[in-house]
């Protein structure tokens, strides 16, 4: 299985960043997800796979924002979502 | 699940509101357990004792760590979005920072902040139709040695990074020879030193050499972390690296832009790191401009 | 907060551990077949996935693996101690375990420093085991 040069980066989402008041965890997902979609040219419906980083405990008042959360936020159906142990 | 044919485009997404939200401290209580009832705490407790068994074993200390913190900060004076952006580091301010978990100073600490980034992967062939020039992943590797750090014996290395980079090296065909940049997950400096250690840069203790004289700044030979990182740009674990890896393939980053802008090298080739846990696990990337 | 919130939870695993702890025993369990004495308690040998295992006591002796210095209180327990000493001190049976130095100047403190078992009382329920050097 050669996977060298087999894959590509093809957009990359940004968001303000330091400290950003009123804003929920939720809301950073949203926003990059939705600027890398607009990076690369896409649409949200082409997005069929999501992984999310293994998040920390939430913040109080949040709820743990699993890949599934994150997925309704952004109206997204991914035909896979998981969660990365890094 | 590209290479099944599950997926098309997959998006990798990290969003925090660690610094506003309060979520950096729910973090320091809820991830030590038991080991809180001895005072220890969340990832710079677990790093110092990481740093002070690399001490022991070989050489290295502020000595080292005082070149990645000032060299990834002067990245971050040229990057307008980082948070140190307006902020320089000299080795007086580096040495006078106080001590957070010894022998880790703040300056040896990443950020805390709140925020988000995404990147979206699909395959080499549906990028070259898509609008941004495409960034190739020419090589791959992972590894998980997974203990935690009361029962790791690699905290002086070998980390995951030694087989994580021989397997991304070996995907790509190519050496740390043919590398022009490097983007490596720097929750702490420390983690910077071992990383690059065990991706075979330069010899075990031999990092002070390896760093100082401006190595990794603008002009330097091998630079490293040019958003300035998450030292001194944003933290949002391995997509601070990666992403940043990308933009500079492309030649979207201003003025801290590889090539003539910043006196280096034009970038073909980027390795890019992540990590996890308390150097739990580590995954190596080598992009290459597609 | 008070320092009673941060004593351990034992579980299910972890409880015959904890429970030695309070008649100042270090108690850890050795596979019936490889051998190996495991931290942290489990049902089963992470070497090589044995179920049997006997509970030994450590002589409570070993040396420092590792050690840092807190100089900051992440808590408000700990902000009359600071500066304090995290430590992983590796039993002359095996196992290493996170705990604390006590009694030592910090100028002194080295790696494979050798190391005996101290027992903290900071509850009815529940005693600690810290380590102070040996001289």
């Amino acid at each position: 299985m050669d996977l060298k040069d087999k894959y590509a980066v093809v957009g990359v989402g940004y968001t303000p960043q330091g400290k950003v008041p009123e804003r929920t965890s939720v809301s950073f997902h949203q926003e990059a997800v939705a600027n890398a979609i607009q990076d690369a040219g896409l649409k949200k419906e082409d997005i069929d796979g999501l992984i999310s980083y293994r998040h920390f405990p939430p913040c109080p008042g949040e709820p743990n924002l699993t890949p599934q959360t994150i997925s309704q936020y952004l109206g997204l159906t991914p035909s896979y979502a998981s969660q990365d142990a890094n | 699940m590209l290479e099944a044919g599950i997926c098309k485009y997959v998006v990798i997404t990290y969003g925090h509101s660690a610094l506003w939200g309060g979520g950096m401290y729910q973090m320091l209580l809820q991830l030590t357990g038991n080991e809180a009832a001895f005072g220890h705490f969340g990832a710079v407790g677990g790093y110092a004792l990481a740093a002070m068994r690399g001490m022991h074993e070989f050489s290295t200390g502020p000595e080292t760590w005082k070149h990645i913190a000032m060299g990834q900060r002067k990245w971050a004076n040229l990057n307008p979005a980082a948070m140190m952006h307006k902020k320089a580091m000299s080795e007086e301010d580096y040495y006078n920072a106080p001590m957070v978990v010894e022998p880790l100073r703040l300056f040896d600490n990443c950020l805390i902040n709140d925020g988000g980034r995404a990147i979206i992967i699909t395959t080499a062939e549906r990028a070259r139709d898509l609008k941004q020039p495409p960034v190739l992943i020419a090589g791959m590797g992972h590894h998980n040695p997974s203990n935690e750090i009361g029962q790791a014996k690699y905290m002086a290395g070998p980390t995951g990074a030694k087989k994580a980079g021989e397997a991304a090296f070996q995907m790509a065909g190519i050496g740390v020879g043919d590398v022009d940049a490097c983007q490596i997950y720097d929750c702490f400096t420390y983690t910077v030193e071992l990383t690059m250690q065990d991706y075979g840069f330069f010899g075990r203790g031999e990092g002070e050499d390896w760093f100082k004289g401006g190595t990794i700044e603008p002009g330097g030979r091998m630079p490293l972390n040019t958003s300035g990182g998450q030292l001194s740009e944003a933290y949002y674990m391995g997509l601070t690296p990666m992403s940043e890896a990308v933009m500079q393939l492309r030649g979207q980053c201003g003025d801290r832009q590889l090539g003539p802008k910043t006196n280096t090298k034009e970038p073909e080739i980027i390795l890019c790191s992540d990590n996890g846990g308390i150097l739990q696990s580590n995954a190596c990337y080598i992009f290459r401009k597609g | 907060m008070s320092y009673d919130q941060l004593t351990p939870t034992p579980d299910a695993d972890s409880k015959p551990f904890w429970d030695a702890c309070r008649n100042h025993q270090l108690m850890f369990q050795k596979c019936a077949e490889c051998g190996d004495v495991r931290w942290p308690p489990s049902i089963l040998c992470p070497q090589c996935h044995c179920r049997d295992a006997e509970w030994i006591e450590s002589v409570g002796k070993g040396t420092v693996y590792s050690y840092a210095i807190y100089h900051q209180a992440f808590h408000p327990a700990f902000a009359a101690k600071l500066p304090y000493v995290v430590a992983i001190v590796q039993l002359d049976e095996g196992p290493m375990i996170l705990t604390n130095i006590i009694g030592c100047p910090h100028e002194s403190l080295a790696c494979e420093m050798p190391v005996q078992v101290a027992w903290d009382d900071v509850s009815e329920e529940c005693s600690l085991p810290k380590f102070l050097p040996i001289l």
